[in-house]
């Protein structure tokens, strides 16, 4: 039983490090003024651009640091688009995800060979787990928390650094008052279009480790459209949590264990797939986003000027 | 004869032309890859046009092809005028296949001018009740219709793969899927020996036109437009912003339902889980590359079917990996989106009309 518990919660711990990193990155970015649904698209082609790094060079870190580099170019493009010449963000992001499916689709038989093979390809080198010793040791916490891998400890660093950031100094105000009404933002003489790409910037290096660690931690290999919306629901935990840090964690923390337990029914095997199907566990985590939006996700108000572009009066 | 034109006039030929230019530039970079690939891309771009139009069998697959993905870019035009962010019509389409072959099956021998009508109502009326609980949430809790759609898009997909797997499968068959439905239900074929069936014509002789009337010169077309440039102004103007909110969702999930029907009585005769290769996203790029126009989207989705249907030719002659289409239609969506709103802010400064 033990086992099981722990099992289960370090699973949590585990299949919550990418969304958090991804989600804390677009609540950054929505935060500034702009709704980026593009971070679906990052994930995908950081997940992408990893898995060839380090297919090709057998160290993760490389794969980890060209998601990063990818990710901002992602990022700075769309903030391009939709931040200096003002073109509406949904219709950008969308396009954007679009083209991250259709290109990661061909490129992935573009380089592994169009013919169908028994094994597809995957990488002998991925990131592990660094326990931190001593922590690692305590009975319980140890596993769950102190068992993971440098990114899970990287997050728990972040998520209160950006709740100072956000609410106690200068840059966060500032930040935060581009997101309200750029207009008096720009009067009081902040550099709106700076703090918009700086955000973007930093989700974009979020969201290609958070894509990163789909194909070169959790797995070892990369699948067609393997986010499958996981970009989607990161978005939604930020409205869900309100669009703050910690509130989203906590929101993050629940869906996490609700995909765990998805994986540990499938993994089961038999004995409960005959009375729960299979295809009830994956529908499980969207059902649980779908429910939870409905619940609590009636008019949270979140940054004014969210989603509409801002152009500025010369 | 000389042509002079005002520089004013350019940027609104440029602008009609753009479409087509962002194609070729399309076309252009994939042509790129395909020569670092190491094919050579003369005789790619050949096959390409040969698979979409090089005899009259390939222009019937065309417009079979492009059928599935024209019900749903029609829809996707109507919620997209709106505003309305429809992401949900590849769940949609999956209930609307589902239903058409449960009805289907259970149509017991009734005449096919019945039946099949039957069938696509039925069908029509499972992805607008798919679509109806996103609708309802936009417009009465304001909960945002992306995510929401997302979701119920999964939860479509897992549940048709339990219901095939389960309890609708052909107990006969291999493979997870319905048993085949009864002949009387399966759409006629137009033309002998080609493929080319009445759901495409009917598509595109009849609903082509009922949605360019509808967005173009009915109320409800016009109120649609007043909520999609300004909620506020639109309420200003007295009109009921959630209902029309909920009217856009219904009719596109309606069309994203009619899609599946298309597949199942048209071109597959049974459920499959696979029944469709992401025509639900692919509408998006060609309702936007359309301009929202429904003769615009029935170009884009012929041209998008050709696409599809050459990159499969194009694997078999050139060796040139699977997957160029939705290349392809990524570039052509970002190139669109990109350039058309640029050029459309020159226009804006220089006072040129858009119509």
């Amino acid at each position: 039983m033990y086992e099981i518990v722990v099992g289960q919660l370090a699973a949590t711990v585990r299949i919550l490090t990418p969304l958090a990193l991804a989600a804390l990155g677009e609540l950054i970015v929505e935060r500034s003024g702009v709704l980026n649904l593009s971070i679906e698209g990052i994930m995908l082609f950081g997940a992408f651009v990893a898995f060839i790094t380090t297919f090709y060079t057998d160290n993760p870190w490389i794969g980890i640091l060209s998601a990063m580099g990818v990710g901002v170019l992602l990022a700075l493009f769309f903030g391009i688009l939709t931040v200096l010449l003002a073109l509406d963000q949904i219709i950008v992001g969308l396009s954007m995800n679009i083209l991250a499916m259709g290109a990661t689709f061909f490129f992935y038989r573009a380089i592994f060979g169009w013919y169908v093979s028994p094994v597809p390809p995957h990488v002998e080198t991925i990131i592990t787990e660094m326990p931190i010793p001593g922590l690692s040791m305590i009975p319980v916490i140890g596993p769950i928390f102190f068992n993971q891998t440098v990114f899970t400890y990287l997050l728990f660093i972040l998520i209160p650094l950006t709740y100072i950031v956000l609410y106690k100094t200068r840059i966060g105000l500032h930040l935060r008052a581009c997101g309200e009404d750029p207009l008096v933002a720009d009067y009081l003489g902040i550099n709106v279009y700076k703090y918009r790409f700086i955000a973007l910037a930093i989700e974009g290096v979020l969201g290609g480790i958070a894509g990163a660690l789909l194909s070169i931690s959790q797995y070892n290999m990369f699948l067609d459209n393997m986010t499958a919306g996981r970009g989607y629901i990161a978005i939604a935990l930020v409205i869900l949590g309100g669009w703050d840090p910690l509130k989203m964690l906590l929101g993050t923390l629940l869906y996490a264990f609700v995909e765990a337990l998805q994986l540990r029914i499938q993994a089961a095997g038999v004995v409960v797939t005959a009375w729960f199907p299979y295809q009830f566990a994956l529908m499980l985590p969207y059902l649980v986003a779908l429910i939870a939006l409905i619940l609590f996700g009636r008019r949270i108000r979140g940054p004014k000027a969210l989603a509409k572009p801002y152009r500025r009066v010369r | 004869m000389k042509f002079k034109l005002k520089y004013s006039e350019k940027v609104k030929v440029i602008y009609t032309l753009y479409p087509v230019i962002s194609i070729v530039i399309a076309l252009a970079i994939l042509s790129l890859v395909i020569y670092i690939i190491g094919v050579d891309p003369i005789k790619a771009l050949y096959y390409l046009y040969f698979g979409m139009m090089g005899n009259y069998n390939y222009v019937s697959e065309t417009l079979i092809r492009a059928t599935p993905i024209l019900l749903v870019s029609l829809g996707l035009a109507i919620a997209f005028t709106a505003k309305v962010w429809n992401i949900g019509a590849e769940g949609q389409l999956y209930m609307g296949g589902l239903i058409a072959a449960i009805v289907a099956l259970n149509s017991g021998g009734l005449p096919s001018a019945i039946a099949i009508p039957l069938i696509w109502i039925c069908a029509g009326l499972a992805g607008a009740a798919w679509a109806f609980i996103p609708a309802i949430l936009k417009a009465k809790y304001e909960i945002n219709e992306i995510f929401t759609t997302i979701m119920m898009n999964y939860i479509a997909i897992y549940f048709t793969s339990y219901m095939l797997h389960g309890p609708l499968r052909d107990p006969v068959s291999h493979f997870p899927e319905t048993p085949t439905i009864p002949e009387n239900t399966w759409l006629p074929r137009i033309i002998p020996q080609y493929r080319f069936h009445a759901g495409s014509l009917f598509s595109l002789v009849v609903l082509v036109p009922l949605v360019y009337i509808m967005l173009s010169r009915s109320t409800l077309g016009f109120k649609l437009k007043l909520v999609g440039s300004s909620r506020e102004s639109a309420r200003y103007y007295g009109v009921d912003v959630e209902k029309s909110i909920i009217y856009a969702m219904l009719l596109s999930g309606f069309f994203a339902g009619l899609a599946g029907a298309n597949e199942v009585t048209g071109v597959v005769f049974k459920m499959r889980p696979e029944i469709s290769p992401g025509y639900g996203f692919t509408g998006i790029a060609v309702a936007l590359l359309g301009r929202l126009n429904a003769f615009g989207v029935m170009l884009a989705s012929i041209f998008m079917g050709g696409l599809i249907n050459g990159s499969y030719t194009m694997h078999r002659m050139a060796q040139v990996p699977v997957g160029v289409a939705y290349f392809v239609q990524g570039l052509l969506i970002i190139l669109v989106v990109a350039g058309e709103y640029i050029l459309k802010r020159i226009m804006l400064v220089k006072g040129v009309s858009v119509r």
